[in-house]
């Protein structure tokens, strides 16, 4: 990346300093919230059948491990192929602290990239889901990306066309447990924060289940005969937030040119 | 006098822009947790946009001059989640704010409590 003049010098960092703060986990910020994690939660009511609509928010249970920081599964490496081993050391991480904000060619924080599936769910930030009759629809309040999973029948293409984020089918599995199956992701994404890179074989299969009316699990399993030894898997876990609205974030528009402070 | 506090603000923007480069590697590291400092302010300006909310207020020194500073707070899709509109601080405000300080010591906290001019602390996030 060329740097010609004083602003590109002053703006390139800020952008970088300021989507990190954002992105990263701030495991301080929890320190004033009223009650939360540490108290029993009320017995929630039964989850309603095939339905997942309203806006979700990550929050993990006290003791349960969960994907957090940059990658999948903290403490426990991907099981990178030979092949994807060669190429994470091409992907520069900021947010595994290995690379400076300099030096990152991490595509999100340097030309706000779409983050691509599943990383996409790093965003802290909630997303919504809306069903309608031909697809369920998942947007993500994060630079407003909108997912669908065609629920009309159609099969997975067997030939897709490489998507930022992918090509998605949903179908139900159960009254509770709703499976998307995406693939044919962009080249140019990175499945987790710290770098893990895909081929154009990755297939993410997530299954939403909906454990009671304001809890969500989401298994995610990230399978790629290229770039992955065997199924990389990971459960997240989300809350029913029936009061919350999305409001608009937009990478370009919000990030790139902020001075700072 | 909005014209002027505008007029602040920019200058108070273009002094950060021209000391971003010591300031390249914000984030939450950025910002020295020990080095804690707590004042009672005037707002000048809530810039109440992405990616973080900011105040911009005046501190008076013991010697009487007045010191320019800044407080970062979180997305204010976050904050609005927890009752904030772009109206809840206004210029003239007189607030109590603490943080901790950023490291390369500039005029500059991550926020860690906020008191209105009404008295009640305000909400940091959207839990």
């Amino acid at each position: 990346m060329r740097i010609g003049t004083i602003r590109s010098l002053l703006t390139v960092p800020a952008v970088f300093a300021v989507v990190l703060c954002v992105h990263t986990a701030q495991p301080a910020a929890q320190g004033t919230r009223g009650g939360g994690a540490a108290e029993a939660t009320p017995p929630s009511r039964p989850a309603p059948a095939r339905d997942l609509t309203g806006v979700w928010m990550k929050a993990t249970p006290p003791g349960v491990q969960s994907f957090n920081g940059a990658t999948w599964t903290p403490g426990v490496p991907p099981p990178l192929t030979a092949w994807g081993l060669e190429q994470l050391k091409g992907n520069r991480s900021n947010n595994t602290g290995d690379y400076t904000l300099d030096q990152t060619n991490d595509p999100v924080l340097i030309k706000c990239f779409p983050p691509g599936v599943p990383r996409v769910y790093f965003h802290p930030y909630p997303f919504e889901i809306i069903q309608t009759p031909k697809a369920v629809l998942q947007v993500f309040e994060y630079d407003h990306f909108l997912r669908r999973f065609w629920v009309d029948g159609r099969e997975l293409p067997t030939d897709p066309d490489l998507l930022w984020m992918g090509n998605s089918v949903g179908r139900w599995a159960d009254d509770s447990t709703f499976v998307v199956e995406t693939v044919g992701f962009d080249l140019r994404t990175w499945i987790d924060r710290a770098g893990t890179p895909h081929s154009d074989q990755l297939k993410v299969t997530e299954r939403f289940r909906r454990v009671s009316f304001d809890r969500l699990e989401l298994d995610f399993i990230m399978e790629d005969p290229i770039a992955l030894a065997k199924p990389w898997t990971a459960t997240g876990y989300f809350e029913l937030r029936t009061d919350w609205e999305l409001g608009e974030i937009s990478c370009s528009g919000d990030y790139l040119e902020w001075p700072g402070a | 006098m909005k014209k002027s506090l505008i007029t602040l603000g920019v200058a108070i923007v273009a002094v950060w822009a021209v000391t971003m480069p010591a300031l390249a590697h914000h984030g939450g590291a950025a910002f020295d947790q020990t080095d804690r400092i707590t004042f009672s302010g005037t707002v000048t300006e809530l810039r109440f946009a992405n990616p973080h909310v900011l105040i911009f207020f005046d501190v008076k020194t013991e010697a009487g001059a007045t010191e320019q500073w800044s407080g970062w707070l979180t997305a204010p899709n976050k904050l609005a989640r927890a009752g904030w509109t772009k109206r809840t601080l206004n210029p003239g405000d007189e607030i109590t704010i603490a943080g901790s300080r950023h490291k390369g010591g500039s005029h500059i906290l991550q926020i860690e409590m906020l008191v209105g001019p009404d008295g009640k602390e305000l909400p940091r996030f959207e839990d």
